[in-house]
C-alpha cells in the first residue's frame, strides 16, 4: 500500500510539469498579449500608448523572448525559489493575489460542499427507500430541475426575488461597510447574510447530481443478499439500511472526492461573476482574458496539482472505506 | 489543529488492516479539515492592506449635524482639537490665493461618501478623472482653459513667453508646501527624462512655421511661486495643449526625491521598488509616477487622497485635509468625506447595485436608460444628461487604406459610402438600438459643438434603397453570385467584414447586416477581445468597425479626425504614414492630403482665430467625404445621482478632454442630511 502511494507521488511529478508545460503553451496560443490588452484598455480611457511604448513594456516584462525561455525561466524560478512570477494586472506577485482570495474561496467551497452533502445524502437515501412514493417523485422532481437549471440563472433568479422582497440584490460576500473592516461578529454575520444565495446556487447542481447517484447506488443495494440475510437475521430496518446499502453505495460518491478539490480551491467562476463573489474564479477568469500570463498559468498549474493529487486521495479513500479495494491493494 | 488532522489521517491509514471502520469517522474528519481551514482563513481572509483601516460606516452617523459656521469637516476639527493636524488657517494657502469654487446650486454640508463601482485598478481614470487637479482646467463652455492649480498667468504678444503664478502657501496632502520647485522637479528630473513611460507631451514643442522644425521650451523658476515657460516659435494654444497632453505640470518633488534612481541610484530604486511589491522598476516608476493617485503614500494636490490598497475590494479615498479650495463662505472643500470604490465583476451589477442604492454617485451610457428611469422612484436617485460631442451613437468606419486593393478602392469611392449611407432606414435603427433616444442622423457634429455645420447631420440621411441599389449597380457591382450577393466586375467574392471588439453594439450591427445584405452586399460580422482588435487594427486589418467619433475641439486633440497615428478605424494606416514619417503606411491623398495639410498649418499658427478656422475647414472635409457614417445621432452620458447628492451640474459637456464628471468638479458635491 505504501509502496503504492509512492508510486503515484512519485508519477505526479512528471504528469504535473507536463501539463504545465502545455498549459504554459497554450495560455499563448491566442493572438495579442498582456500588453495589446492592456494599451487597448488604456485607449479606451483616453490614454494612447505608441507602438515604441509597447515594444518597451513588453521587453520589460520578458514578453519579447521565445515561449519556452519564458516558459524555463518561469519553472526555475518556482522550482529553486518558490517564485510563481508576477501578475501584471494587479502588479503583485502570483502569490500574493492567490492568498488575497483564498481565505473566502476556502470558506464559501467547504460550506458549499457540507451543503451539498448533508442535503444530497439523505435525499438519497430517503428517495430510494421510499422508491415511487409522492416524495421521491417531489425530490426526484426537484432534483432533475436543479441538474437542467444553470447555476447562474439560477443566482440572477435569486438576486431577483431578493431585490424584489427585500430590497437588496445581496451582491457579493459582504455590505459595503463591511468589506475593509477587520473581523468582528457582525462581519461574520453580514457573511453569513450573503452566502445564502451563493452556497445555494452552488451547491444546487452538484447536489442534484449527487441525490441521483445516491438514490441510483442504494436501489442496486437494497435487494442484495446480504440485505435480506440481515432482515431475515431480525436486525432493525434502520440499523440494516446503515451498515450495509449505505455503506456500499457511498462508493462513488468517495471516489469522486478527490476530483472536487480542485473544485474546492477556485471556488465557482460564472456564478461567482454573476453574484460579484470575490473568489478566486473570477481572478484566474480575468487573467486568461487578459493574457495575465503567469496568474493563469500558476492556477492552472495548481489545479492540476490539486486534480492529480485529489484523484490519489480518492484512491486511498475508497481503499480505506471499501473492504473489497483493500483486499485488491494487499494482493498485490 | 494541524498535527491533529495529520494525526487522525494516520490513525486512519494504522486501521487499514483493522476491523471496524467507523461512520463518524469520515465526518469527523471533515469536521477537522473545515475547522482547520477555517482557522487558517480567519487570518488572510480580509483584503484589507492597509494598517489604519477606516472603521465601518458608523463613522458617518457618528459624525453631528454640521454646524453652518464650521469651516472644516468635523472628522478634521477633531484631529485639530486632538493636536494631530495644524489648524485650518495653516493648511489653506494664503488668504488672498485660497482658490474659491463656485458650488452649482448651493453651499454644501459636511460628511457622506461617494459611493461607486469600478471594476479594479484596471479602471485607473475611473476615479482618477473626476478627482483631477490640474495645472488649467477647461472652462463650462470648453472653449478656453482657466487656472486652477496655477493661481493666474501672463502670455506676451507672440505667444511665446507664459508665465505662471502657482498658490503661495498651498500645500500637498502631507502638509509639504507645494512650490515653483515642485514644477520645475517634474520637468526637469521626471518628464524629460521621460522616467514615468511618457514621451515628452506634444504641448511643448513649437514649430517653426516655415521650416516645420520643432524646439522643445524651456522652463525657468522666477521665484517660489513663479515659472516661465518659453517657447522658441510662437505657441497659441500651449496652455489648451497642457490642459489635454500633461494636466499635471507638477509631481511632489520631496516624494519622488526618495524613489528616483538619478537620486537614490539603481539599487536602491529597486530594492524599493520590490518593497513596494513591484517586480520591475521601470513598471513601478509608470506606477508612482503617472498613476500615482491609487497610492496612499504619495502626496496629491487633490480633493480625495488614496487611503487602501486599490486591489483589495473596495478602494477608499479619504479628504485631502491640505485641500486648497474653499467655497464663497469659506470652507473647505470638499464637502464630501470619502470616494468608496467598490469593485464590480461584471457591469451588470453596477446596474443592479444602482436600483438597490448601494452607489450613489455614478455614469451610465444611455442604453441603460429605460430600466434606470423606471426605477428612478424606487431607487431614489435622479439622472442627469450629459451631452457628449460625439458624432454618433450608432455608425461605422470603412477603413480608407483596407488591405484588399478591390475593397480599398470601393471604400475610397464616395459614391459607395453614399450607398451604405442611404441603403438603412435610420429611424428604426434609433429606435431600436437607442429606445429613439438617438436623432435619426448623420454622423456630424452636433449643434452646440465646435465645428458644427449647418445642414451635416441630413447629409444622406434619408432611407432610399432604390437609390442606394442604382448607385451599386453604377459602381460595377451589378453581377450576382448564387446567393444574390453582389459580386465585383470580374466575379470575384465581395464581402464586407465587420470586426469588433465586443459585442456591445450586437443589436445594432444585426440591423446593419439585414440592411446592406437587402442591398445585397454580403456582411459578416466578427468578433474578437479587445487586445486583438488592438493588435488588428495596428496590422491594419479591421477593414470596418462600429466606433463612434467624438471630440470637442479637432485643434485640441486631433487624434479621431486627423491621421497623424494609428488609433482611429477610418484611417488605417494613413497614420502609420504619418508617424512614421514617410517611411511606412499609405501615403495619404487628395483630401486626407489636405487635412494633414491643414494641420501643419494649425501647429505653426499665430492666432486663435487662424486656427479656429482651419479647424473648421477640417470639419468641412470630414462633411464632405463621409469617411464615417452614422445611422443615429449621439446619445447622452447619464449621470445617475441619489436625490440626496446636490450641486451636479445638469448642464454639462461629457469629454475626456473636460476629464468627464470632473468638468461639474466634484470637490463641491456634498450629500444633504
Amino acid at each position: 500500500m505504501l509502496q503504492y502511494i509512492l508510486k503515484r507521488i512519485l508519477l505526479v511529478i512528471p504528469v504535473v510539469l507536463f501539463i504545465s508545460f502545455i498549459v504554459f503553451y497554450i495560455i499563448q496560443l491566442p493572438p495579442g498579449d498582456y500588453v495589446s490588452n492592456y494599451s487597448a484598455k488604456m485607449s479606451a480611457a483616453g490614454d494612447v500608448m505608441t507602438p515604441v511604448e509597447m515594444d518597451e513594456m513588453r521587453a520589460n516584462l520578458g514578453l519579447d523572448r521565445p515561449i519556452y525561455e519564458q516558459y524555463f525561466v518561469w519553472m526555475k524560478k518556482i522550482v529553486t525559489k518558490g517564485d510563481f512570477g508576477f501578475s501584471f494586472n494587479y502588479n503583485k506577485p502570483v502569490t500574493a493575489v492567490i492568498k488575497q482570495y483564498m481565505g473566502l474561496t476556502l470558506v464559501v467551497s467547504l460550506v458549499t460542499m457540507v451543503f451539498h452533502y448533508v442535503v444530497a445524502i439523505p435525499i438519497g437515501i430517503y428517495t430510494a427507500v421510499k422508491q415511487y412514493t409522492a416524495g421521491d417523485y417531489f425530490f426526484s422532481g426537484l432534483s432533475f430541475i436543479g441538474m437542467a437549471t444553470p447555476n447562474f440563472l439560477l443566482a440572477i433568479i435569486l438576486m431577483y426575488l431578493s431585490y424584489t422582497w427585500f430590497g437588496d440584490p445581496l451582491l457579493g460576500l459582504f455590505s459595503s461597510e463591511y468589506v475593509n473592516a477587520p473581523w468582528s461578529m457582525d462581519k461574520v454575520l453580514d457573511l453569513m447574510k450573503h452566502m445564502v444565495i451563493p452556497v445555494i446556487v452552488i451547491g444546487l447542481a452538484s447536489t442534484a447530481d449527487l441525490i441521483r447517484i445516491m438514490r441510483g447506488q442504494m436501489l442496486d443495494e437494497l435487494n442484495k443478499p446480504n440485505v435480506v440475510t440481515a432482515r431475515a437475521k431480525g436486525l432493525s430496518e434502520f440499523k440494516i439500511l446503515f451498515k450495509y446499502p449505505t455503506r456500499a453505495a457511498l462508493n462513488p460518491i468517495v471516489s469522486t472526492f478527490g476530483w472536487s478539490l480542485s473544485s474546492i480551491f477556485t471556488g465557482a467562476t460564472i456564478t461567482a461573476i454573476v453574484l460579484n463573489l470575490p473568489l478566486q474564479g473570477p481572478v484566474m477568469y480575468n487573467a486568461l482574458l487578459g493574457q495575465d500570463m503567469y496568474l493563469a498559468g500558476s492556477w492552472l498549474l495548481f489545479m492540476a496539482l490539486l486534480t492529480v493529487l485529489g484523484t490519489l486521495i480518492s484512491d486511498i479513500l475508497l481503499a480505506w472505506l471499501d473492504p473489497k479495494i483493500r483486499t485488491e491493494f494487499r494482493g498485490n | 489543529m494541524v498535527l491533529l488532522h495529520h494525526k487522525q489521517q494516520a490513525n486512519g491509514k494504522i486501521k487499514f488492516g483493522g476491523v471496524h471502520l467507523k461512520r463518524n469517522r469520515f465526518i469527523i474528519m471533515l469536521l477537522v479539515i473545515l475547522s482547520v481551514v477555517l482557522a487558517a482563513c480567519t487570518n488572510n481572509a480580509g483584503p484589507a492592506q492597509v494598517k489604519d483601516s477606516p472603521k465601518p460606516s458608523t463613522k458617518v452617523e457618528e459624525a453631528p449635524v454640521t454646524p453652518t459656521d464650521a469651516k472644516e469637516a468635523p472628522m478634521l476639527a477633531k484631529l485639530v482639537t486632538a493636536g494631530t493636524l495644524p489648524p485650518l488657517e495653516e493648511r489653506l494657502p494664503v488668504q488672498a490665493d485660497v482658490k474659491i469654487e463656485e458650488v452649482v446650486d448651493e453651499i454644501g454640508q459636511y460628511g457622506g461618501d461617494w459611493k461607486m463601482p469600478w471594476s479594479g485598478p484596471g479602471d485607473k481614470w475611473g476615479v482618477g478623472q473626476p478627482t483631477e487637479e490640474a495645472l488649467f482646467r477647461f472652462n463650462k463652455t470648453g472653449d478656453k482653459v482657466e487656472p486652477n492649480v496655477a493661481k493666474s498667468y501672463e502670455v506676451n504678444a507672440d505667444s511665446t513667453v507664459f508665465t505662471i503664478h502657482l498658490r503661495e502657501g498651498m500645500k500637498w496632502s502631507d502638509g509639504v508646501p507645494f512650490t515653483a520647485d515642485d514644477v520645475l522637479f517634474y520637468w526637469e528630473h521626471m518628464l524629460t527624462k521621460e522616467t514615468f513611460g511618457k514621451k515628452i507631451y506634444d504641448a511643448y514643442y513649437s514649430v517653426d512655421p516655415v521650416t516645420g522644425d520643432k524646439a522643445l521650451a524651456e522652463v525657468k523658476k522666477v521665484d517660489a511661486y513663479t515659472f516661465t515657460v518659453t517657447h522658441k516659435y510662437p505657441s497659441v494654444q500651449f496652455l489648451e495643449r497642457v490642459a489635454i497632453d500633461n494636466k499635471w505640470f507638477f509631481a511632489p518633488a520631496h516624494f519622488h526625491k526618495t524613489i528616483l534612481p538619478e537620486f537614490v541610484g539603481d539599487d536602491k530604486t529597486l530594492e524599493i521598488t520590490k518593497q513596494w511589491g513591484y517586480e520591475d522598476p521601470k513598471v513601478f516608476l509608470v506606477e508612482t509616477g503617472y498613476y500615482f493617485w491609487l497610492h496612499s503614500q504619495i502626496p496629491t494636490l487633490r480633493a480625495w487622497v488614496a487611503k487602501t490598497d486599490p486591489n483589495s475590494d473596495q478602494f477608499i479615498m479619504e479628504r485631502n485635509p491640505y485641500f486648497w479650495k474653499t467655497d464663497a463662505e469659506g470652507k473647505q472643500l470638499p464637502y464630501i468625506d470619502r470616494i468608496v470604490a467598490t469593485k464590480i465583476q461584471d457591469p451588470s451589477q453596477k446596474t443592479l447595485g444602482t436600483l438597490a442604492g448601494d452607489y450613489n454617485l455614478l455614469t451610465f451610457d444611455s442604453k441603460e436608460f429605460t430600466v434606470l428611469k423606471e426605477n428612478e422612484k424606487k431607487g431614489d436617485y435622479r439622472i442627469i444628461p450629459w451631452t457628449q460631442p460625439a458624432w454618433s451613437s450608432a455608425g461605422i468606419q470603412l477603413n480608407q487604406t483596407t488591405e484588399d486593393p478591390k475593397l480599398r478602392k470601393l471604400f475610397q469611392d464616395i459614391r459607395f459610402r453614399e450607398a451604405l449611407s442611404i441603403g438603412v432606414n435610420r429611424v428604426e435603427i434609433s429606435e431600436i438600438v437607442s429606445n429613439g433616444l438617438a436623432e435619426p442622423v448623420q454622423a456630424s457634429v452636433p449643434e452646440g459643438v465646435i465645428g458644427y455645420q449647418e445642414g451635416w447631420s441630413k447629409q444622406w440621411a434619408d432611407y432610399n434603397p432604390e437609390r442606394a441599389n442604382q448607385i451599386l449597380d453604377e459602381l460595377g457591382l451589378s453581377k450576382r453570385d448564387k446567393n444574390n450577393f453582389r459580386t465585383y466586375e470580374d466575379g470575384s467574392d465581395l464581402t464586407l467584414t465587420v470586426i469588433e471588439s465586443s459585442t456591445d453594439s450586437a443589436a445594432f450591427l444585426e440591423l446593419l447586416k439585414k440592411y446592406y445584405e437587402d442591398m445585397g452586399l454580403k456582411t459578416n460580422l466578427k468578433v474578437v477581445d479587445q487586445g486583438t482588435h488592438f493588435d488588428m487594427k495596428y496590422a491594419n486589418q479591421v477593414p470596418m468597425t462600429t466606433e463612434n467619433i467624438s471630440v470637442a475641439n479637432v485643434a485640441f486633440r486631433p487624434d479621431t479626425l486627423v491621421p497623424l497615428r494609428v488609433i482611429t478605424p477610418w484611417f488605417g494606416h494613413y497614420g502609420l504614414y504619418s508617424s512614421s514619417g514617410g517611411k511606412e503606411g499609405v501615403k495619404p491623398e487628395g483630401d486626407v492630403a489636405l487635412i494633414l495639410e491643414y494641420w501643419d498649418k494649425i501647429k505653426a499658427s499665430k492666432s486663435v482665430d487662424e486656427i479656429n478656422q482651419l479647424s473648421n475647414e477640417i470639419v468641412k472635409l470630414h462633411q464632405k467625404n463621409q469617411w464615417v457614417i452614422g445611422y443615429a445621432g449621439p446619445t447622452p452620458v447619464l449621470i445617475v445621482a441619489s436625490n440626496n447628492v446636490r450641486n451636479i451640474p445638469t448642464d454639462a459637456v461629457w469629454a475626456d478632454e473636460y476629464r468627464s464628471l470632473g468638468q461639474g468638479h466634484p470637490s463641491q458635491f456634498f450629500i444633504k442630511q
